[in-house]
């Protein structure tokens, strides 16, 4: 072990400081005798899903305390907000938690719809489940592959990407985009789904079931799988609830709480899902839960399918309804050439409603509202104020990611720094949607 | 392997949630100083900050309401002076908005739910802007932890008898509070080369963005 010369100077009498490279455990362990130490993760450290650092206090080589540190990715997503319009509000924040674009969207989306008191026709409402659904899944495969490379499982890492790719396929073929979509706006959706969009489904609802039937067939009797999750990470109903944390892993510690049962939004009322719950409230239990959840999640869509209700995608109200229009012409989606003719050639209303509604954007009631759903993470709620003008006045995102890493510490403490890593993979942490 | 307690209360949606009016009454007929306001369908609970923990207290531990979770916690800045928006008295047909305080003031907005009963409501209290003072509710719920961390990091809000309050989000040696409203929102120094001073965008020249 080398002492950095450099650090001399900074060593007081009361703490030791250290600054060792690889392969230098020994020598620590010779300096430090019996002492706790403390050590940092991250902020780069490849299981930490984005920038998070997390200071360890470790006896020996368990764990006696986790302190997590964010803000490495704050990009003040709530204040720029402030200064754009309602519109424009949606583009930033299916940026935040970027697993979950689409319920991001989806949420602000309700609660200007809320505010503004309109109903938005049933097709929109059912595509956003449909496509919320797929996103869900798309989450949690993920949290499988990212959890199973953390775990040195890199097959299960190439599986879940490569399913995740035919889900973000079908969002692109909707939105033009495989993440940060912008599609679900205020009053429906930025444009109506594609004459294909149920054959993709259906191709999609064919492939998934056999390939999470395979992901359980690798790791659910897999004896390293169930030697690294049984019984690490426990966060029992009372604590999970003092701490806030909502989601899989509440459900996986008994409560079936889940706002979609809750507090139906989207219609989600009309479809027949369980809420599928856990006791043993250890990672095991998680994964298990969120496998349930994927099947759950496909039984929604299968309904929605079935029941997808035509009309239009669109308010009809003027005053609020993105006027743009878009078609399919040689060189890709563009504007609609019809619609072009229309303001420019035919009516100064339609043109000044248009420039209207795209440079300003329309004015939402004075008030409050808060509007929660059910995103992979758990309860994500937004919390908008408005004035009366054409932007918000504040804008504050309950991000579910942010709340539950602060039961990292609980669940970390006396448990070995190598189960740190399977702690912070089955809290799913999104740090986009921590630092915001 | 840790040892941890086994779910001794029932959970899950095992009763009717209260209606608004009896929330309201429920926690009104305890605390008489407390107002109640019902707007959107959503009920909100004006509280002094002398009382905040005790409603809160009250509202997790009572056997009717039992609010458990304490879903968010957040603020909103509302500076001195007069706010007029009439612009959509003449488009919309809505009442104008006009508001004005002498005192700015920083309002925290506590959202509560239960998850046995399913209903919610929101706690507000208000402090002025120039010292805001509340008192730390971590005792009552821990979750507020972070959330009371990124209301003082924001806001500025000081928090007695949190237990670690320091920035969050932005960064230690960040100056001010950057969600308050009179906070620049722009118009600092790129140093880049080539660089032009950019106006923060309230006060930005469409036509300049044009050229």
């Amino acid at each position: 072990m080398a002492i950095d010369p450099r650090t001399e100077a900074s060593l007081s009498d009361d703490v030791l400081e250290l600054f060792v490279e690889g392969a230098d455990w020994e020598s620590v362990v010779d300096a430090v005798e019996d002492e706790t130490i403390t050590i940092n993760m991250g902020p780069q450290h490849p299981s930490t899903h984005g920038v998070l650092r997390l200071v360890l206090d470790l006896d020996g080589e368990t764990v006696t305390r986790l302190t997590p540190i964010v803000g490495y990715l704050h990009t003040g997503i709530e204040k720029n907000a402030e200064v754009r319009t309602w519109v424009q509000g949606t583009t930033f924040f299916t940026r935040m938690d970027y697993l979950a674009p689409l319920f991001n969207e989806t949420a602000f989306c309700l609660g200007v719809e809320k505010l503004l008191d309109i109903e938005v026709p049933e097709r929109a409402q059912a595509v956003r489940v449909i496509l919320m659904e797929f996103n869900r899944i798309a989450s949690h495969l993920v949290w499988l592959a990212t959890g199973g490379m953390e775990l040195g499982s890199t097959t299960m890492m190439v599986f879940g990407f490569r399913e995740r790719e035919h889900v973000l396929d079908l969002f692109e073929s909707q939105s033009g985009l495989r993440m940060n979509h912008a599609y679900i706006r205020t009053g429906g959706l930025a444009q109506d789904v594609t004459e294909d969009f149920v054959d993709r489904c259906e191709a999609l609802l064919e492939l998934l079931p056999r390939k999470i039937a395979e992901y359980e067939d690798l790791l659910k009797r897999n004896p390293i799988w169930n030697d690294r999750l049984r019984g690490i990470g426990p966060l029992d109903a009372e604590t999970a609830t003092r701490y806030g944390v909502t989601g899989p892993l509440l459900r996986a510690a008994g409560v079936p709480f889940d706002l979609r049962k809750a507090q139906p939004y989207s219609g989600y009322e009309q479809y027949e899902f369980d809420v599928p719950t856990e006791t043993a409230a250890d990672s095991y239990a998680r994964f298990l839960l969120r496998i349930e959840e994927m099947r759950q999640s496909m039984r929604i869509i299968r309904q929605a399918l079935d029941t997808l209700p035509g009309g239009p995608v669109m308010v009809a109200d003027k005053h609020i309804a993105w006027p743009s229009q878009q078609s399919l012409g040689v060189d890709g989606i563009g504007n609609d050439p019809e619609y072009i003719r229309h303001i420019m050639g035919e009516s100064m209303e339609a043109l000044i409603n248009h420039f209207k509604l795209t440079t300003q954007g329309f004015t939402v009631p004075a008030g409050q509202v808060y509007l929660p759903v059910e995103s992979p993470r758990g309860e994500l709620g937004y919390a908008i104020t408005s004035t009366g003008t054409n932007k918000p006045y504040r804008v504050h995102v309950r991000e579910p990611s942010f709340v539950n890493l602060q039961a990292a510490d609980i669940m970390a403490r006396g448990q070995m720094v190598a189960d740190v890593v399977v702690v912070v993979a089955s809290l799913d942490p999104v740090m986009g949607g921590v630092d915001r | 392997m840790t040892e941890f307690s086994v779910p001794t209360r029932t959970h899950g949606l095992t009763r009717t949630a209260l209606p608004l009016d009896g929330l309201a009454a429920r926690i009104t007929d305890r605390f008489p100083e407390v107002e109640a306001t019902e707007a959107y369908g959503e009920l909100t609970l004006h509280v002094a900050p002398e009382h905040l923990v005790e409603v809160l207290t009250f509202c997790r531990d009572d056997e009717e309401l039992d609010m458990a979770l304490l879903s968010d916690l957040s603020g909103v800045h509302w500076p001195a002076g007069d706010h007029i928006i009439e612009r959509q008295a003449s488009t919309t047909g809505w009442p104008e908005y006009r508001v004005s305080r002498e005192q700015g003031m920083i309002e925290v907005l506590y959202i509560l739910r239960s998850l046995t009963r399913n209903h919610w409501f929101r706690v507000s209290v208000a402090t002025p802007d120039d010292a805001p003072q509340l008192p730390s509710v971590t005792e009552v719920f821990t979750t507020a932890n972070f959330h009371e961390r990124e209301v003082f990091d924001f806001f500025g809000v000081e928090f007695a008898g949190h237990p670690d309050l320091t920035r969050i989000l932005m960064p230690d040696d960040c100056i001010g509070h950057p969600h308050r409203k009179d906070y620049p929102l722009g118009g600092v120094d790129i140093p880049y080369k080539n660089d032009k001073f950019i106006p923060p965008p309230d006060e930005r020249d469409i036509r300049e963005v044009i050229d």
